[in-house]
């Protein structure tokens, strides 16, 4: 299964944030999309959850096999992380996780809620509290749960470890790693250092482009140089 | 000095010009339709702006009439009728017209500069223009008070005096119109001054430098208690003479100059944490929007629900278990304020009745209408012929003809707008951002579990409305045909119905709230106005009751039917968490 970016244009008045957009992700593979601050990383996400329109253009799933084809996106197949974690405050951790799964009566949890707070390495104590006293880490978490049952084709994290700390930062790493088959997860980032520990394929947002780097030198010191370069305005220098 | 006084005020007038510029331009983008063709160029066009300092020039200049210069009118209006009562009721004595018109005045200007004092000495406030300036371009706080401190003086000044040469043309003793401008300054320096010294020593202890709730008691009080005791006062013949008036005068002259040393004592940092602490109040709108969202976050884990219930139904029924005190506790208590007025206009008439005939034709006559209400007969009395009377025809008209006027105190007492805001503040704002919660079946499904749930509770003061205009209609006369009182239930829970679903379609449409509860969409406030605007048509309606059911019932199930479909249709798109 293939994403498909095609002539993606979105305008603010007169700003062109994605300027033609094209692209295509693969599943399996976890495409960090690298871009400097207001880039339009999370304009590029919130233009394919629906949350904004856009101008012009289109995005579709395809199975590999037929290149014609056009799988139009539903709102089911799309699951998306924010960086600042947003929950039903009201409810407890596990009233919700109880109405999350009953309300996707489409899928069938191969855990019971407790052994999915297990895997999250969400605290007992924590599981019967109200939501709004849980620490941003943990809110993370469970935004990145709920996600991870729905099963999703597509998984947008937009910068979902920022103001993480370093424990809880490296868990969800792995629990990113960990899901990653059987779908195509994008995951924005602006820290490189993030982009090349966590992701198999770099994309760069840069002046409303997507533009794929070569991966064969990921991680060395001259690959990253050289997305630096890439972002570097002609104004930085 | 001056050249820097005129420099910063030149500077802050500015910013307050763009800024008011450049929120007007944004408000028209936001407007729905001609937003989109509103460019952003707009925010960079010299022409316009022009117009906009021109238009904020005139609006200072009207602020000064409007706001100084109607205080210190009212003032001498109310020295003048004062007088001319004394006058026409021979209280005058020794004394001329023109002396006791200014005795008055300068009474009343100290009562006036007395409130002022206690909720207008604004040096210290934070505004908005207050903190980009001192806390973004980093400008000298003191030298910022100061300037703003005496451009109000200024314009004070000049309004009260301008105000004063009227009194001046008709002889009132100079000490009146030139002393009340000269006696406001040094009344102001006195407060900031006074503010300058107490936050000084709060600052040595180590404490905020803001007011306090019991502070604010203590204002209310304030201005409370001199009102009646001036009043009583000056209605039989007591007055201050003005020798004493002089005598305070001077005082104020004296404490006034001790405020200035103050003031010029106060350094740039007690200045700068004042306004860091947010001293005396922030923005009414802003406090009250940061108070709202934290009264919205007050929930407690306690209890859980049937868990029967699944899905949506178990979400709301949790959303209600949590939320119950916001959601129902208006309704409930509305509906038991009409229900206890009816039921004390019903032991009123009782107690009178057994008064004039005692207990036991008391019981006969309460028993006998017990029955005939559950016959759904008219008011019989055994001893006494019933003679209505023009109250009784006036209410019976009322309740036979005039029924949608009920829809203002249904207004009041519906609780849908905040039953919404709680809906977005602590469920929707979280869960728009998952995608199943923008699925149109997923929409549908709560909003008719909400629906039911708002009508459930706002349904309970349209009951206890039916139920005392029934008891009107039972009083004077009963029913005019079959089912009468039925049809009043009929007509108030349909009212009740559309309300609750008209609140909850425009949230749903429109989305309008901010992560603060603050409305931020043209649209909802324009549908709201229109909805206002039709309402205060149709509550003035003559319509027999049995037509207005009938009409109603009608209306009411097209209504729910549209606007269901309405909602359906648009509200996964609208369906948007706003910044």
């Amino acid at each position: 299964m293939e994403f498909v970016i095609s002539h993606l244009v979105k305008s603010y008045g007169s700003k062109q944030v994605l300027k033609d957009c094209d692209f295509v992700f693969e599943e399996g593979r976890i495409y960090g999309l690298l871009g400097r601050n207001g880039s339009g990383k999370t304009t590029f996400f919130n233009c394919i959850n629906s949350d904004i329109d856009y101008s012009s253009g289109s995005f579709y799933f395809r199975s590999g096999t037929d290149a014609k084809e056009q799988i139009p996106v539903q709102p089911e197949d799309i699951g998306y992380v924010v960086s600042t974690p947003t929950v039903p405050e009201f409810m407890t951790g596990r009233e919700f996780m109880k109405f999350f799964i009953e309300v996707h009566e489409e899928i069938t949890p191969d855990k019971t809620i407790d052994e999915y707070f297990d895997y999250m390495m969400i605290p007992e104590d924590d599981r019967d509290r109200l939501l709004r006293d849980y620490s941003h880490g943990t809110k993370n978490k469970m935004q990145m749960l709920v996600n991870i049952i729905a099963k999703p084709k597509l998984m947008l994290l937009d910068e979902p470890l920022t103001s993480l700390d370093v424990i809880v930062a490296e868990e969800m790493k792995n629990v990113i790693r960990s899901q990653k088959a059987g779908r195509i997860t994008i995951f924005s980032t602006h820290l490189l250092d993030v982009a090349v520990d966590l992701c198999d394929e770099i994309v760069l947002l840069n002046h409303g482009k997507l533009e794929p780097i070569d991966k064969s030198n990921l991680g060395d010191d001259d690959f990253k140089e050289k997305i630096i370069a890439a972002l570097r305005d002609e104004d930085d220098a | 000095m001056l050249k820097e006084f005129r420099k910063i005020l030149v500077k802050v007038l500015h910013l307050r010009s763009v800024v008011g510029y450049n929120s007007l331009v944004f408000a028209l983008k936001k407007t729905p339709l001609i937003g989109k063709i509103i460019p952003d160029r707009l925010y960079k066009t010299t022409f316009l702006k022009v117009i906009y300092w021109v238009i904020h020039v005139i609006r200072e200049v009207l602020a000064l009439f409007l706001t100084k210069m109607a205080g210190i009118s009212l003032v001498y209006f109310s020295a003048l009728t004062v007088t001319m009562l004394y006058k026409s009721a021979d209280m005058l004595g020794t004394m001329s017209s023109r002396y006791l018109f200014g005795t008055f005045a300068l009474l009343f200007f100290f009562v006036y500069a007395f409130f002022g004092l206690v909720l207008n000495v604004k040096i210290f406030e934070k505004t908005t223009e207050k903190d980009y300036l001192v806390f973004m371009i980093r400008m000298n706080a003191k030298k910022l008070n100061n300037t703003l401190f005496t451009y109000d003086l200024a314009r004070m000044f000049i309004g009260y005096l301008m105000v004063g040469f009227v009194p001046a043309i008709f002889g009132v003793p100079v000490c009146c119109w030139l002393g009340i401008p000269v006696l406001s300054v040094f009344i102001k320096l006195f407060g900031a001054g006074f503010l300058a010294f107490r936050y000084k020593l709060k600052s040595r202890r180590h404490e905020l430098l803001k007011g306090t709730a019991a502070g604010d008691a203590l204002k209310v009080i304030l201005i409370i208690v001199p009102i009646p005791f001036l009043f009583v006062m000056v209605t039989f013949g007591y007055y201050v003479p003005l020798s004493v008036l002089l005598l305070i005068s001077a005082v104020m002259v004296l404490i006034g100059t001790w405020g200035l040393f103050e003031l010029v004592k106060a350094g740039p940092d007690l200045h700068r944490r004042a306004l860091h602490d947010g001293v005396i109040m922030e923005k009414e709108s802003v406090r009250v929007a940061k108070a709202n969202t934290q009264n919205f976050k007050k929930l407690k884990a306690k209890g859980s629900v049937n868990e029967k219930k699944k899905g949506f139904e178990y979400l709301n029924a949790l959303f209600v278990k949590r939320h119950f005190k916001m959601l129902a506790v208006k309704p409930i208590v509305c509906a038991l304020i009409i229900l206890g007025l009816t039921l004390a206009y019903i032991v009123l008439v009782i107690m009178e009745y057994n008064e004039q005939f005692g207990s036991e034709n008391c019981l006969n006559m309460v028993l006998l209408n017990i029955r005939n209400l559950f016959l759904f007969k008219g008011y019989e009395d055994p001893l006494t012929t019933y003679v209505p009377d023009s109250a009784s025809l006036f209410f019976r008209n009322a309740v036979q003809y005039h029924l949608p006027a009920l829809l203002i105190p249904l207004a009041f007492a519906d609780n849908s707008f905040k039953s919404t805001q709680a809906m977005y503040i602590n469920c929707d704002n979280s869960l728009m951002t998952f995608s199943f919660f923008k699925q149109r079946k997923m929409i549908m499904k709560l909003f008719d579990i909400r629906f039911r749930q708002l009508v459930s509770f706002n349904v309970l003061p349209a009951i206890a409305l039916a139920i005392g205009s029934n008891l009107i209609l039972f009083a004077t006369g009963g029913q005019d045909y079959p089912f009468q009182y039925l049809i009043t239930f009929v007509i108030l829970i349909c009212m009740s119905i559309c309300y609750s679903m008209y609140w909850l379609v425009i949230y749903y449409l429109f989305q309008p709230f901010t992560t603060t509860v603050r409305i931020k969409s043209g649209a909802y406030n324009a549908a709201y106005v229109i909805f206002s605007i039709f309402l205060s048509m149709v509550v003035w309606l003559r319509a027999h009751s049995l037509v207005l059911a009938a009409v109603l019932v009608f209306l009411t199930i097209v209504f729910v039917f549209f606007m269901r479909m309405l909602v359906s249709k648009k509200a996964p798109k609208s369906w948007k968490v706003k910044a």
